[in-house]
């Protein structure tokens, strides 16, 4: 069963199952794959960008207190990270570069096949973390080329406490979690079983789906956009037009606080996010539209939206009436100076 | 459906039974914890555990809450009022000190943040209601009027801290605890399984855990401010040096720094010149007090001309006589009926008529005794 799952999830990024190791989920993958290579490479030099994901951007923090260079390329206003600003800096140092496929909080979708013949050749892993692209854009580690890909079970619909990296067979990276030859030597535990099923059935439904299920999400994204836009007049998309993913709308709500909205649209059923909550449960603003340029009050004014295969039509209509609704409300009880329309 | 009400969450069990009560009487509980205070630095997170708890907005605090929500099942929220609370409480209690004035930052806190800026946070969630844990009462007279009542149990009571609420904020707020015991608060939270019944009290200022004053102050001013100087005795005679007016309060004894043959008492604290003004016990009697930023639970009272009240200058302090003046300018000149106690300028002289509060102001300035 365990291996039959890992078929599934070898599958939908094109790969050999001999090449997944489950983890426990995106987090690990993300972590395993960073202090895996360093472990194995004398290179102090570690290049990403300022948009990655917590699970990214911790580990690098880490590694800096532990006195590596970490070189984070900035992107450009809607989430594009250049790949000839990382080429620039990748150098004979470089034990490894590690970035998003697609960012979770705009949907950018980044070029990276560019990246894996100098890393190869300067002898660097390259590491991309396809936990929010996996599922709703082809991923293929053969065109992409790179040496390690985290993946993540709950992102498509797998329960939580599941997730995979793939590990091309000529990279070499160290375990973080030592025991039992489980997992070709790379990740010690019995495999969580159940969860490497869920995972490789709805990986398998997922690469069944892809091109429907994108173009569906993909025309409620854009009506629910376009009716947005006509009831709140000053609404900013947050992304690229094109080369983004299809499920997910971040907006710029002028004129309120996106804590309050968040809230409100709960309260009425409307589930949307925003930044990353702290500890404590609060949220802080998106470094990722901080990255972009936004200003903090901006960035404290802006959600995402993330449209689902659990997503029906009803929804769709339900949310583009509610949404501009509470932003009025929102807008009247609790204005916000400080990001007015534009 | 009752109407929605929007519960101000702690994490100790004060908040958390009132979140219940309003929860079991059928409301539309919605509750929410303020983030107010900075994040710890670096160093607080190493401290003993022992220490860290007892201090609002903590991890582990809005984890009870949480914990209560779920168990009452009604939706919990942090919200972050962090920039709100440095601007208009945390700013105020620093400039006050160094002003030579001694804030009382609860006062402040209700009225600038949970009766202000989070009633605007309840409009905008379409809640009708704002409750929080206070012990306090609130009474609707036959002509429709509020009335702000001390609670129940006289020993929590917490009305002076409320005294800026109007008639506006009255009738959209709810004090589920007012008619209640502190042990009855606990017994009912045991009854409702909440995680919060034995929660210790937390008594300091929320955001100075360590109750160290004196060197928040200083961290968060810069040195031009600080108002060094001399203290000296009634006459003027110089008796030592101290490094700022900021660590001093009118009526203080302990920690002058100077030995005498008789007990000495900070008569008053002149900031401009840096000069901390001692005197004997009865030296500190005064006649009355001007008070500044006067409110009165019902606005109509104000064209009363003198009335008589009693007044209480201090959160701890027995209420005394007085009779008060309220001018147009929301000044007022308090006059008691006695000689009395060490006034305080910067904490609250708050008016009552038997157990209705009818409003208060900040003091300004004592007024001599005659």
């Amino acid at each position: 069963m365990l291996e039959a799952a890992r078929a599934q999830v070898a599958a939908i990024v094109g790969t050999d199952p001999r090449r997944i190791v489950f983890t426990s989920g995106g987090t690990e993958s993300n972590n395993l794959a960073i202090f895996g290579a360093i472990t194995v490479s004398r290179r102090r030099k570690i290049i990403s960008s300022e948009i990655e994901h917590s699970s990214i951007l911790a580990p690098l923090a880490e590694l800096e207190r532990r006195g590596f260079e970490v070189v984070r390329i900035a992107p450009d206003s809607d989430g594009r990270v250049d790949p000839a600003r990382v080429l620039d800096v990748l150098d004979s140092e470089t034990a490894l570069v590690t970035l998003g496929l697609a960012n979770s909080e705009v949907g950018t979708i980044q070029d990276l096949a560019p990246l894996a013949a100098r890393c190869t050749r300067i002898g660097a892993l390259l590491h991309i973390d396809a936990a929010q692209a996996v599922g709703r854009i082809p991923v293929d580690v053969a065109s992409l080329n790179c040496d390690l890909m985290t993946l993540s079970g709950h992102k498509l619909g797998a329960p939580a406490g599941i997730g995979a990296l793939f590990v091309r067979d000529s990279a070499r990276i160290a375990p973080t979690v030592f025991g039992g030859p489980h997992e070709s030597g790379v990740r010690a535990g019995t495999p969580n079983l159940l969860g490497a099923v869920a995972f490789g059935a709805a990986a398998e439904a997922a690469l069944n789906a892809m091109g429907t299920e994108s173009e569906r999400i993909a025309s409620f994204a854009a009506s629910l956009l376009m009716r947005l836009r006509d009831a709140i007049p000053g609404l900013r998309w947050n992304g690229p037009p094109v080369g983004r993913l299809p499920n997910t709308i971040n907006l710029t709500f002028p004129g309120v606080l996106g804590e309050s909205m968040l809230i409100a649209l709960d309260l009425e059923g409307v589930e949307v996010s925003m930044g990353s909550a702290c500890a404590a449960g609060a949220v802080e603003p998106s470094h990722v539209l901080r990255a972009m340029g936004r200003s903090v009050a901006e960035a404290r004014s802006s959600l995402r939206i993330s449209l689902g295969w659990s997503n029906m039509a009803e929804e769709i209509d339900a949310a583009a009436s509610i949404i501009p609704a509470v932003w009025r409300r929102v807008a009247d009880a609790e204005p916000q100076s400080e990001v007015s329309a534009r | 459906m009752k109407p929605r009400v929007l519960v101000a969450m702690s994490g100790g069990v004060d908040s958390s039974v009132a979140a219940a009560i309003l929860r079991e009487q059928g409301y539309d509980v919605v509750g929410v914890a303020m983030r107010l205070a900075p994040e710890p630095s670096a160093p607080a997170v190493s401290a003993p555990i022992a220490k860290r708890r007892g201090t609002c907005c903590s991890h582990d605090d809005f984890e009870d809450a949480r914990r209560v929500a779920e168990r009452m099942d009604f939706p919990f929220y942090v919200i972050d009022l962090r920039a709100d609370f440095a601007a208009r409480v945390v700013d105020n209690f620093v400039s006050e000190y160094l002003g030579g004035r001694t804030p009382n930052p609860c006062v402040m806190c209700n009225r600038e943040i949970k009766f202000d800026r989070l009633w605007s946070r309840a409009r905008a969630l379409s809640a009708d209601y704002v409750a929080t844990g206070h012990y306090a009462r609130i009474a609707q007279g036959a002509d429709g009027r509020f009335h702000l009542l001390r609670a129940a149990d006289d020993s929590k009571d917490q009305s002076y801290f409320l005294f800026t609420l109007g008639q506006d904020e009255l009738a959209r707020t709810i004090f589920p605890l007012g008619a209640m015991t502190k042990t009855e608060v606990r017994a009912r939270a045991r009854a409702l399984g909440l995680a919060t019944a034995d929660k210790p009290e937390s008594q300091e200022i929320c955001f100075v855990p360590d109750g160290e004053y004196a060197s928040f102050v200083e961290r968060r001013s810069n040195p031009a401010q600080l108002r060094p100087g001399s203290i000296i005795d009634s006459d003027g005679k110089r008796l030592a040096n101290h490094a700022g007016v900021h660590r001093f309060t009118v009526g203080q004894r302990r920690g002058l720094g100077i030995a005498s043959g008789e007990r000495l008492y900070v008569r008053e604290i002149r900031a401009e010149s840096g000069e901390v003004v001692t005197g004997r016990r009865d030296q500190l009697d005064s006649s009355g007090l001007i008070a500044n930023r006067v409110s009165l639970v019902d606005d109509s009272l104000a064209s009363v001309g003198e009335l008589s009240v009693e007044v209480k200058i201090r959160y701890r302090h027995r209420a005394i006589p007085a009779t008060i003046r309220v001018d147009s300018g929301h000044r007022a000149e308090i006059r008691f009926a006695t000689s009395g106690p060490a006034v305080t300028p910067g904490q609250a002289c708050v008016f009552y008529r038997g157990d209705e509060v009818l409003g208060g102001g900040f003091i300004e300035r004592a007024l001599e005794a005659v």
